[in-house]
């Protein structure tokens, strides 16, 4: 499988989290590259795994800028510089959307405030578009209220891809669904990745074996032995295992070894 | 018939009203049973109830007392509305806290300067009225705002919104349908003040004075007929407020139990 690690486009350098005496991160280092295959327009899609309570969901915060850290800083896009809260979209796992939207008046949102300016009626097009795409052009005039889970789900991240963000985190997504809805979830993150080269989806979560089977690399997040706070303890890079990119990865050999050796390292 | 005495359970809009009607019933019937000579019986409130709203009077204190409150609630909400929102800029945030605290302040020993700095009846009478209710208005709205999920604040920073336009976004439009629900539960508030107010300068009319004269003279059917036409004004104001939230935000209508 032909493949290039080309530019670096996020980097964390020496994250850590202090709530007073409380270290919730230690020296956390990531890098993110581009990696591009041949006649294929394919994004990231990136892990992060660790336990529940392990403070995922703090490093999720401040990979997204919403949170600053104790320490260290994270760098973003082609020239790295430090990241600001709107540059990376982040999809949580309660889904939260404007209740007193419509679906199409949320998707709005994202358009209003994206780079590039567009009129109200290329508006109305590209919302389209995307609804149609993700099976929501039916839910439009709706409320976020009257939409099933797996449908704000998708609205959710819509509402992300419109700003024009290439860089997407996601709460928990496979959180509390069944094996056909992970099956669902999977495809849609899947194609959401295939939407531009540059896109970059980072999934925090401690389901490892969805998160394994969509992914190109995969953090351990966890607590070593004597130490406070949780750090990325391995980083498994499926790409060069030849575990990455394969519908049919579930059923391989190596891939259902993987899983099971990565349950003892959590 | 064991569904209604039993916790949590949902009762078919028809048995909601079979149990109005009997309870009513119950209340009604206990009231003639023990009215008297001092408390009127409900077939002579009733009677009174109808020679109060026939008489020449009556919708000259109505009017009276409904513009007053009407004037009172609206300055009031601005007011409070103003601060609430305000409450979220640190700069402003103690103002706020102050007029939350400031419902333990008594009208009345404030009454002598309220009359002060006041030039007429009708002056001192909205300004009692503002600082009675703005005070319950900003709690409310301060709780309303307290309890917004702060996801929605960090969406809007990752849509890119300005902290002016998440405050707009979140705060002023997300709960413009909390604000008539907060009027329709402080509404109480202000009806209940106006027969105080009122009492204070009669010359303008209205329910309160009505109310004050009928209790002068001890006519007890008259003071319970006024009471009750505050009561029905106070529900059907309350029962408005809560059909005006739907049909202005069709999306609280939404049942998501």
């Amino acid at each position: 499988m032909e493949f290039t690690r080309e530019k670096v486009l996020l980097k964390a350098e020496n994250i850590n989290l202090k709530y007073g005496e409380n270290h919730i991160l230690r020296d956390i280092n990531l890098e993110i590259q581009n990696i591009t295959r041949p006649n294929l327009n394919q994004g990231q899609v990136i892990s992060l795994i660790g336990r529940s309570g392990i403070g995922k969901t703090q490093l999720f915060k401040i990979l997204s800028g919403l949170n600053k850290p104790t320490t260290g800083k994270v760098l973003i896009g082609e020239d790295l510089h430090p990241v600001q809260a709107g540059e990376v979209g982040i999809i949580p796992q309660n889904y939260i959307l404007f209740n007193h939207r419509s679906i199409f008046s949320n998707l709005k949102l994202g358009l209003d405030n994206c780079e590039k300016p567009h009129t109200e009626e290329e508006k109305k097009t590209i919302i389209h578009e995307h609804a149609k795409l993700f099976d929501l052009e039916q839910h439009l005039n709706k409320y976020p209220q009257q939409l099933s889970g797996g449908q704000r789900q998708r609205v959710s991240i819509i509402q992300q891809v419109l700003t024009g963000n290439k860089f997407l985190l996601f709460d928990e997504p496979f959180s509390g669904l069944d094996a056909l809805m992970i099956d669902k979830v999977t495809d849609l993150l899947l194609k959401v990745s295939l939407l531009h080269e540059h896109n970059t989806l980072i999934i925090v979560s401690h389901d490892i074996e969805s998160c394994l089977a969509i992914s190109d690399t995969a953090w351990i997040i966890a607590n070593q032995q004597g130490q406070q706070g949780a750090t990325i303890t391995e980083m498994i890079d499926l790409v060069h295992l030849g575990l990455a990119w394969r519908s049919d990865i579930r059923l391989d050999k190596q891939f259902i070894e993987l899983v099971a050796n990565m349950k003892y390292k959590l | 018939m064991k569904k209604i005495f039993t916790p949590l359970q949902i009762v078919d809009s028809k048995t909601v009203v079979t149990l109005v009607v009997v309870q009513l019933a119950i209340a009604l019937g206990f009231w003639q049973i023990l009215g008297g000579e001092l408390l009127p019986t409900p077939t002579k409130v009733l009677s009174a109830i109808f020679a109060t709203v026939v008489s020449p009077s009556f919708f000259d204190d109505f009017f009276a007392s409904l513009g007053l409150t009407l004037q009172g609630m609206s300055i009031s909400l601005f007011i409070a509305l103003v601060v609430s929102y305000m409450s979220l800029v640190p700069v402003f945030k103690p103002l706020a806290d102050f007029m939350v605290k400031c419902r333990y302040l008594t009208l009345t020993g404030l009454i002598f300067v309220f009359t002060l700095y006041t030039h007429d009846g009708h002056q001192l009478k909205i300004s009692l009225l503002i600082f009675g209710i703005v005070p319950f208005f900003v709690t409310s709205f301060l709780s309303v705002i307290a309890a917004i999920n702060t996801q929605e604040y960090e969406l809007c920073k990752t849509l890119r919104m300005s902290n002016w336009r998440t405050l707009l976004e979140v705060v002023i439009i997300g709960k413009l349908d909390q604000v008539l629900e907060v009027l329709r539960q402080n509404f109480a508030i202000a009806w209940m003040m106006i027969t105080m107010v009122e009492g204070l300068s009669m010359s303008e009319g209205g329910l309160g004075t009505m109310l004050i004269k009928s209790s002068k003279y001890i006519n007890m059917a008259n003071v319970f007929a006024v009471l009750f036409i505050i009561f029905m004004i106070g529900v059907l104001f309350d029962y408005l407020l809560g059909k005006a939230r739907h049909w202005l935000f069709p999306y609280t209508k939404i049942n998501v139990r």
